[in-house]
């Protein structure tokens, strides 16, 4: 591993772009996302350049956490064929660059989460960014195949802190927002790992797949596709949101199951094409962006 | 900077003295831009404080 980056004395100074690709982009547009819809579903105002430095700590924070799970997995990423080609296992950046980096980035995201909004956003993006490195990363993924259920509270945090930053203080809405991605994770992870299944094995990282076998992961993203259809509707059968968004939950979770159903109860063989757990991992993408999009348009045009 | 005429030890790449220049050239823009763009935020954010605190 980064055997290409010294050259006698004098080391190459890392390429921005390999910098930018630590921070796992397509994740933070998920994490920016919902901590946009966090901040817009709160109740008051803020002002349109405070909620653009909270939203852009929120991101800069994720993008922290990515880059310190990169710089502790450089080790694993290079054994899975999906990851071998991040900028750590691929030799393009040293591990030194990217951890200096990581800390950099989480200790600027912090400061300017602390200057534009509130300490209690402040702290949590400070548990999340903790929760994710120390909690997920070292603790959970390595060792337990439960490490997708508990660690999905790491990126269930962006909703809480969008909207404690616009209001300085916790609600039922955001508690139920929090609830809903974490329980989406495990659904969204195993379907992902039932295709990238030899990957991970490849890896020794114990993932459900792996450790409890293909029929059991089916059952259990059946179980918590239908208790995160639950956990969906329940912002609307609690009258935190409008029908608006209940209609929405009420449909878009009904497909979620019915998608689910198809992967619980099926058997593979060898060389299955994996469609419907690929579909069921597209799809959950695709709710969650349009479920989150749903809570900031019931509070908007509340029907 | 090493010297071009030495010996590279078996296994590593010649060093490319144009792509470091390009490198650095790069994050040094990339980093005036973005220092420059902070300090355009953080001006606003202190805007946006005083109306709200006044």
């Amino acid at each position: 591993m980064a055997q290409s980056l010294t050259h006698g004395e004098t080391a190459l100074p890392a390429d921005w772009r390999d910098l930018f690709a630590l921070t796992k982009p397509r994740v933070m547009s998920l994490v920016v996302f919902t901590a946009l819809c966090g901040l817009l579903a709160a109740p008051g105002e803020v002002h349109p350049v405070l909620a653009f430095s909270s939203i852009l700590a929120i991101a800069l924070g994720a993008g922290a956490s990515g880059a310190l799970n990169q710089w502790y997995e450089a080790g694993l990423d290079s054994k899975m064929k999906r990851t071998a080609g991040r900028p750590l296992p691929a030799g393009r950046l040293d591990r030194q660059t990217a951890l200096q980096f990581g800390v950099g980035l989480a200790a600027f995201s912090l400061f300017l989460m602390l200057f534009a909004s509130n300490w209690q956003a402040t702290l949590l993006l400070l548990v999340s960014i903790l929760f994710y490195v120390f909690v997920y990363t070292m603790w959970l993924k390595p060792r337990t195949p439960q490490n997708i259920v508990i660690g999905g509270a790491a990126g269930a945090f962006p909703p809480l802190i969008g909207w404690v930053a616009a209001t300085g203080s916790i609600a039922p809405l955001p508690v139920l927002l929090f609830l809903l991605i974490f329980l989406w994770t495990p659904p969204h992870f195993w379907a992902l790992a039932l295709f990238v299944r030899s990957d991970y094995a490849a890896a020794g990282i114990p993932m459900m797949p792996v450790v409890a076998g293909e029929k059991s992961t089916r059952r259990q993203i059946l179980f918590y596709a239908i208790i995160m259809a639950a956990g969906a509707i329940a912002p609307w059968a609690l009258g935190l949101t409008g029908a608006l968004y209940g209609w929405t939950a009420v449909i878009l979770s009904a497909l979620f199951v019915l998608l689910s159903i198809q992967v619980g109860t099926r058997a593979t063989g060898d060389g299955d094409s994996m469609q419907p757990e690929k579909r069921l991992f597209a799809y959950s993408i695709a709710y969650l962006f349009i479920l989150f999009g749903a809570v900031v348009a019931d509070h908007w045009w509340p029907l | 900077m090493t010297d071009e005429n030495s010996q590279e030890p078996s296994g590593q790449e010649p060093f490319d003295e144009a792509e470091y220049r390009r490198r650095q050239r790069s994050r040094a823009n990339l980093m005036a831009w973005m220092l420059g763009g902070l300090a355009i935020l953080f001006f606003f954010i202190t805007i946006a404080k005083m109306q709200i605190f006044a």
